[in-house]
């Protein structure tokens, strides 16, 4: 009886956490819509800053931030994986191969805002890339790094060993094992690692501080050399630089809801692109 | 599966491919894309909606000109210009010799430009008896150290401190020109904006704020400081303490577009939004 009642009330608190994230999730989409629904509509969208940005819309913002987190996970995918197919596949098993696991590990705790201050020394000065998508996008990259590398590994390792000895079994050699059977049988798993990232780098702010963003600008990156507008700056540029709060909290909420929403959008396509994947499997 | 594997490295190769373009990038000679119709500003806050608004209407005028605005404070701007990341540094404040020295031994010539005057006016409420103040007895009030009128020339009653938020540009100025950076007493009230400051100076009988020049108006009343007036007049003469010139630094003279530009914001037409901003204009 007495561990039936500790069961109950185990089950309850687990329940009861579960009921608590959702309140907050809940929570922030209800304030971030509430706040940000009055000023969306297509004009919102579509055009530029207006009226010292107190009219107008975003339109920059979205497309400088779709450039840089294209850009920093064309970067950092095919990096990643090639370090994870290296770890996973390759790799003797040995004590320098733990050691750099544990760094890139380490390097996954590394403050986002460090990662902008290297971007703005070796990217922006070093390089002379300038404040530019380039940069910003070569600091997003860099950051989500680790993250791509160690899903990638997880997927990598999930992966039944009998898969590898079939195919080694029919005579195929490491690397065709590799590429034809392993890499797609984890790529759901990849997959999982890419969106997260999606999530991650869209939402940044201080990697592009120093290194891509811009307060205002109207026209449109014509190369990988300009600086760009981004949704998470813009919404601390109006909250702190604005000089008209009454209107440009009003943006700042609109540009939350979009970054929310595009991020959402993004992680549900991956999400259905991943189980179909898994299905064909 | 073989279906799966065969689209996969159709993706493996597009992935290859948009690398070696991202390598390209990488090695293209650095100043070979600086195109000379873009323009860069940087720097500090307080400058910042001038920038802004300027360039906007700039841009509508000349639309094959792309201007990009950033904040940062007046220093970040300074650094950026002796990096040469940026065309235009705004500076709330005169170069400093130490960054000077910097420049200089980049080879860049750092060129002041005054682009226009930031004066703040002390406001009162109009029945307010009080007609002047000295800079001890305004920061003696804002400090906390005086709180009844009749301390500061007036037919006495609690003196209501109104200040602006610490974000404020119109706040940082205020801060560094009348109470040398010290605290402001914390029962003031906050308020978001000029605006505001003067819709509720003019409604409170024992109110005290300040607001840039621009805002006056005759619901409020504007004190004497140090004996002199408050004006544009006496802004640009000097003669008025809490005032200081506005900068946009160049490496050299403006040239191109960054002087046509320059020409702009210190037309009529430019100078005008300045003053619609509330910052003094130098016409």
């Amino acid at each position: 009886m007495k561990n039936k009642i500790t069961q109950n009330l185990g089950f309850f608190l687990l329940f009861f956490s579960i009921i608590t994230t959702l309140f907050f999730l809940g929570a922030i989409i209800y304030f971030i819509s509430v706040n940000g629904l009055k000023v969306i509509n297509w004009e919102f969208l579509t055009q530029v800053p207006r009226k010292g940005m107190t009219e107008g819309g975003i339109a920059p913002a979205i497309v400088g931030t779709f450039y840089l987190t294209f850009g920093a996970i064309l970067f950092s995918l095919p990096l990643g994986l090639a370090c994870a197919i290296y770890l996973c596949e390759y790799s003797p098993k040995s004590y320098v191969v733990n050691i750099i696991r544990m760094s890139i590990n380490n390097l996954a705790g590394v403050p986002s805002v460090v990662f902008g201050l290297f971007g703005l020394t070796v990217f922006v000065k070093f390089f002379g890339f300038g404040v530019s998508i380039l940069s910003g996008s070569l600091t997003l990259g860099i950051m989500v790094l680790p993250q791509i590398i160690s899903a990638s590994q997880e997927a990598l390792l999930a992966v039944p060993q009998s898969y590898r000895e079939a195919s080694l079994a029919l005579g195929a050699t490491h690397w065709q094992t590799t590429k034809k059977m392993v890499v797609p049988a984890a790529l759901p798993g990849i997959l999982t690692g890419v969106i997260l990232s999606i999530g991650r780098v869209a939402g940044e702010t201080a990697p592009i501080l120093f290194t891509a963003a811009t307060y205002y600008t109207r026209g449109y990156p014509d190369s990988v050399f300009s600086e760009v507008m981004a949704l998470p700056y813009h919404i601390y540029a109006l909250m702190t630089e604005g000089t008209h709060p009454e209107k440009q909290t009003e943006i700042a909420y609109g540009c939350s809801l979009v970054l929310l929403i595009l991020v959402l959008l993004v992680s549900t396509l991956a999400i259905v692109l991943r189980q179909r994947q898994r299905g064909e499997l | 599966m073989k279906e799966l594997s065969k689209s996969r490295i159709n993706t493996g190769k597009i992935v290859a491919l948009l690398l070696l373009v991202m390598l390209i990038c990488f090695s293209m000679p650095v100043n070979s894309f600086s195109a000379d119709n873009s323009i860069t500003i940087t720097g500090s806050t307080t400058v910042l909606p001038i920038a802004q608004n300027t360039a906007e209407v700039f841009m509508d005028r000349n639309p094959d000109v792309n201007i990009s605005v950033q904040g940062g404070g007046s220093g970040v701007g300074i650094a950026s210009l002796i990096d040469g990341t940026c065309d235009i540094a705004d500076a709330s404040r005169p170069i400093k010799d130490k960054e000077l020295e910097k420049a200089v031994s980049r080879g860049i010539d750092p060129t002041a430009n005054v682009i226009a005057m930031d004066g703040i006016a002390v406001i009162v409420h109009p029945s307010n008896t009080a007609t002047a103040l000295t800079e001890k007895q305004l920061k003696d009030i804002y400090t906390g150290k005086i709180s009844d009128w009749s301390q500061a020339g007036g037919s006495g009653g609690k003196i209501v401190v109104i200040s602006r938020d610490s974000a404020s540009g119109t706040f940082e100025t205020f801060n560094k020109l009348a109470l040398d950076k010290v605290r402001v007493r914390p029962d003031a009230l906050m308020q978001a904006s000029n605006k505001a400051v003067a819709t509720i100076v003019a409604k409170t009988p024992g109110a005290i704020g300040y607001v840039g020049l621009g805002y006056l108006s005759s619901n409020v009343k504007a004190l004497f400081i140090d004996g002199v007036k408050p004006s544009n007049e006496t802004v640009l003469t000097g003669d008025y303490v809490l005032a200081r010139p506005l900068f946009m630094y160049t490496n050299g003279k403006p040239t191109g577009y960054v002087k046509a530009f320059f020409d702009f914001v210190l037309s009529e037409e430019g100078q005008k939004m300045v003053e619609n901003l509330g910052f003094v204009g130098l016409k």
